[in-house]
């Protein structure tokens, strides 16, 4: 793709604030927001695009759409510069706010989130909030830090807790300096909670005007499993200090860190969407309020889909497909070893894993090993990029192994064209499978749903599907059906037409 | 070559009276060592020469021109001092040993042009009536003097103190047998044995960074380049220098103090002795303030920044600090202590020593003072030398700047109060420089950790 310009405008309707997604990673997510834009062109947008550092995206994965008429970016972790080292005390006030944030998120029900700290002013330059040189480099910033490491963490390591700290919290402030630059929008809408949900946060408050949030995966949840597999998270309890049942500080207080965040989002967004119902429990269980939730599921394009049902040959040929980037969270690994289980039944079965390597190299690389060493890299094709309705007429079921889901499109494109489901019991999974509620339920199952890390019930399941034509016919009229009558791109935009309506109105006159 | 701190505690896990006595003898001898030496020998020199040169206003005036020149060649010298020791000690911690010896060269022979551009025209203005070979010997001792210096600073910069030790004696016990044997050639043949004595320290000085230091280039002046050398640390040298010397400049150059010894050249006879008897009174302190700061405090200072920086917690880190404050104040008493036996001494005994030695009573309240401003010059020394290690730079700057501005204006107000207050300007204002830095020590090892997470 060509290198695009950021198009830039002096102010945009709507506002979208995305953090690691459109349009430089390509995914679920940032499909949905591409939608999104397009699905609404008489709406002038913007977006804000936060990464952690700029080497860690290549080019735009998507060519913008033309009514996107604003695109900024910014890097919370790459050296920015800092300001000056500047001895001071710090403002007593703002650090007592700072203090009841703490409690009010560890105590969680008890005590409110502090008002000023809503205020963009607490982090820029408020007689009595808490600016970027004081959090630096303050002496109460000191002793707060020392205080708590003192009275919570568990690592031994200082060194480690100080700088844990300070990485953390130092895009708060970078936040505050975006969100004060900003250009006029009347409606903010963030695709996380996280950093981008943090800056919405701010946004609304600043300006009055209304958030959206909408949630595709549970960003506290995901973190908190990147976290859990990242090695850049120090841990240097020494042997005998190491319970090896107990995550370590540090992840801990990023995970809480992130928490806390997400907090502070919800408190601010008018609507919380989520995809599906138990991403809405969820939701509420980490604070959000449950009567300014609501679930809005995706939808595409049926047109695009309904007629590839047509190029499918009559019986499904044996070839099961996973689509999504190759990364530890969709399992490819439990994916290749039910294919090893698999070919003892099916001689000609195939397993397809059609997405990029790159994300995750590591891991890409121990896939291949992995299927080297079962002796089923003949049968297991990387296939790279492909376009799904190319790749649709050709496969006869799709599987998803992911230990985390939200509401999978590739699930919906593929029940579109026709092709049933093998899914992992993670986010929606299971919604989209067994249905929800009575008239979705009695549409009957569109596959099935397994236990994540479970090769053999993997392979079970698709066996049973491959095996028996009339199974494999009754999912799939079960999978059309039912993305036909709740999964509809219509269904969807109508929804959040109506949202966004309402948001823009009061600023509309 | 190893650290001094690793020889002595060497000396002193024999455990025994007689290594904890070896100890502070090495610790004493080392770290007066050069200072003390030069003083010694030029007393020496002109007692050698009294029986032989006649008049004894020769000596006097051999006297007056080496400690004119030994402190010229500080005060220039002190530009390059610390600063340079700080870069070598740089280059030492990245391992960039190959820069060490070309860039000495470069600084030596910066040293040389400079020196030897300044002293000429002055030798012409200063010694209107003297020979040329004077003249030029005064010359060359002066710029061999500066060199001196800045080998000397490099191998304290490397720890070696027993090489400068070695050195220094072989230098001053040569000059001291030539002076002997050239003592009929007047001034300039003492001043020949100074010179050549002064050759060979100096010369073997080099022989011990050539041969420990080896590199494929000759000379470089990498430590001219920008960024290369804190020009803090050259003030520094510059003000410290000047602070050291400018009571007795003051005494030597106000006309009721002083009188003429050579050409321009004055001397006070009044204050000029006690002051150099007062010097070699600093020894016992200077030895307990090494054994103290390069056994103890080093230890507890290392295990702090360890600490920081391998990940100790909060409250070991804490507990270092407190050591290194706890061992910084015990120091500081043990100076105080030693330093107030021998003031205790001069007091008692004062008199008797200056009688043995053939020196006027006269002196002995100048001396008593004396020993009392030495006495807190080492204190200040420990100060600063603390302030060193905690790297603050501007604290040493405002330090010596504070502490020459009030030597010279209070030596000056004394001699304006009357001989009774001589040698209370240098003792005062070191007080008040010792009262400051020990306040701005307090403050920042009480805000040592924030300083060293927060400040960065």
């Amino acid at each position: 793709m060509a290198k695009v310009k950021f198009p830039k405008a002096s102010q945009v309707d709507i506002m979208l604030l995305l953090e690691g997604t459109f349009p430089y990673v390509s995914g679920g997510v940032s499909s949905w927001v591409n939608q999104i834009v397009r699905g609404f062109p008489q709406w002038r947008f913007g977006a804000v695009f936060l990464g952690s550092q700029r080497e860690d995206y290549e080019e735009f994965k998507y060519d913008l759409p033309d009514n996107l008429v604003h695109l900024e970016e910014h890097y919370l972790h790459g050296g920015q510069p800092k300001p000056v080292v500047t001895p001071c005390q710090g403002n007593p006030e703002g650090f007592d706010a700072i203090r009841r944030l703490h409690e009010w998120f560890l105590n969680h029900q008890q005590g409110i989130l502090p008002e000023e700290m809503k205020s963009l002013a607490f982090y820029r330059d408020s007689p009595h909030g808490v600016d970027f040189i004081q959090f630096l480099h303050g002496e109460r910033s000191w002793d707060f830090i020392a205080e708590k490491y003192r009275s919570r963490c568990t690592d031994p390591s200082f060194v480690d807790y100080f700088w844990t700290v300070r990485n953390m919290h130092t895009p708060v402030w970078q936040l505050a300096e975006i969100a004060a630059n900003l250009i006029p929008a009347r409606l903010y809408h963030t695709v996380s909670t996280g950093y981008a949900g943090f800056l919405g946060a701010l946004l609304h408050h600043a300006t009055g005007r209304t958030l959206l949030l909408s949630e595709h995966g549970i960003y506290t949840k995901e973190r908190r499993i990147d976290i859990l597999h990242n090695e850049w998270i120090l841990d240097r309890r020494n042997p005998l200090q190491k319970d090896l049942t107990e995550v370590s500080y540090y992840r801990e207080l990023w995970i809480r860190f992130f928490e806390t965040l997400g907090r502070f989002c919800y408190d601010a967004a008018g609507t919380t969407i989520s995809l599906f119902e138990g991403a809405r429990q969820r939701e509420i269980a980490d604070g959000a309020p449950p009567e300014r939730t609501r679930v809005i599921p995706n939808g595409i394009d049926l047109s695009r889909f309904s007629p590839l049902r047509r190029q499918r040959p009559a019986v499904p040929p044996p070839i099961i497909a996973l689509l999504g980037r190759v990364v530890p969270i969709k399992d490819v690994k439990t994916f290749i070893r039910s294919l090893r289980i698999l070919s003892s039944h099916i001689p000609d079965v195939q397993g397809w894993i059609v997405g990029p390597t790159d994300e995750a190299p590591h891991y890409a690389e121990e896939c291949r090993r992995l299927a080297e060493s079962l002796a089923v890299a003949d049968r297991i094709f990387f296939k790279g990029f492909m376009d799904p309705r190319e790749l649709f007429p050709q496969i006869g079921l799709l599987a998803l192994t992911s230990i985390s889901e939200g509401l999978p499109l590739v699930a919906l494109e593929g029940y579109a064209a026709g092709i049933p489901l093998v899914a992992t019991d993670v986010g929606s999974c299971r919604q989209l499978v067994e249905g929800v509620g009575e008239e979705d339920e009695a549409l009957g199952h569109a596959g099935a749903v397994v236990p994540i890390n479970n090769p053999q019930a993997v392979a079970e399941a698709c066996l049973t599907l491959l095996s028996d034509q009339d199974v494999w016919q009754k999912a799939q009229a079960a999978a059309v059906a039912r993305v036909e009558r709740f999964y509809t791109q219509k269904r969807m935009f109508a929804e959040y037409r109506q949202l966004y309506e309402e948001g823009l109105a009061p600023w509309q006159a | 070559m190893a650290g001094i701190g690793f020889e002595l505690r060497k000396l002193l896990r024999r455990d025994t009276f007689s290594g904890l006595m070896m100890a502070y003898a090495y610790a004493g001898v080392i770290s007066s060592g050069p200072w003390v030496l030069s003083i010694v020998a030029v007393l020496i020199i002109g007692i050698f020469s009294v029986p032989v040169v006649i008049p004894p206003d020769l000596v006097r005036q051999f006297q007056t021109i080496l400690t004119t020149i030994i402190a010229a060649s500080l005060i220039l010298s002190g530009l390059v001092q610390l600063s340079f020791t700080r870069y070598c000690a740089d280059r030492i911690f990245k391992k960039e040993h190959g820069l060490l010896l070309p860039n000495l060269n470069g600084l030596l022979l910066l040293v040389t042009v400079v020196a030897a551009a300044l002293a000429i025209p002055l030798v012409i203005v200063v010694f209107p009536g003297s020979s040329l070979i004077l003249r030029l010997l005064i010359v060359a001792c002066f710029v061999t003097v500066c060199n001196v210096w800045i080998g000397t600073i490099l191998l304290s910069g490397l720890k070696a103190y027993k090489a400068i030790l070695v050195n220094f004696l072989l230098g001053y016990g040569i000059a001291l047998v030539l002076a002997w044997g050239l003592r009929h050639w007047d001034l300039e043949g003492l001043l020949l044995a100074f010179l050549v004595g002064q050759f060979v320290l100096f010369k073997g000085m080099l022989y011990v960074v050539f041969k420990g230091y080896p590199s494929r280039h000759f000379i470089q002046f990498d430590f001219l380049r920008a960024g290369r050398m804190y020009l803090s640390l050259v003030f520094t040298g510059f003000f410290y220098n000047i602070g050291i010397w400018i009571d007795k400049i003051v005494f030597w150059y106000h006309p009721w103090t002083s009188e003429p010894v050579i050409g321009l050249l004055r001397g006070s006879p009044i204050y000029d002795l006690p002051v150099f008897i007062a010097y070699l009174a600093i020894i016992p302190g200077m030895a307990v303030f090494l054994m103290r700061i390069e056994t103890d405090f080093v230890e507890y200072y290392d295990r702090f920044y360890d600490a920081v920086r391998e990940g100790g917690s909060l409250g070991y880190i804490h507990e270092m600090k407190d050591e290194m404050v706890r061992i910084t104040r015990e120091g500081i008493y043990d100076i105080m202590k030693i330093q107030g036996v021998v003031i205790l001494l001069v007091v008692v005994a004062g008199g008797t020593l200056l009688q043995w030695a053939g020196i006027s009573r006269i002196h002995l309240p100048l001396l008593q003072i004396q020993v009392v401003a030495t006495g807190f010059q080492v204190v200040f020394l420990g100060l600063l030398n603390v302030f060193f290690y905690l790297d603050r730079r501007n604290r040493v700057l405002l330090l010596t700047g504070l502490f020459m501005t009030l030597n010279g204006l209070l030596s000056w107000l004394s001699i304006q109060l009357g001989p009774f207050f001589y040698g209370y300007g240098f003792a005062v204002s070191l007080v008040i420089a010792v009262s400051v830095g020990m306040v701005l020590l307090d403050r920042d090892l009480d805000r040592l950790e924030y300083e060293t997470f927060m400040l960065q």
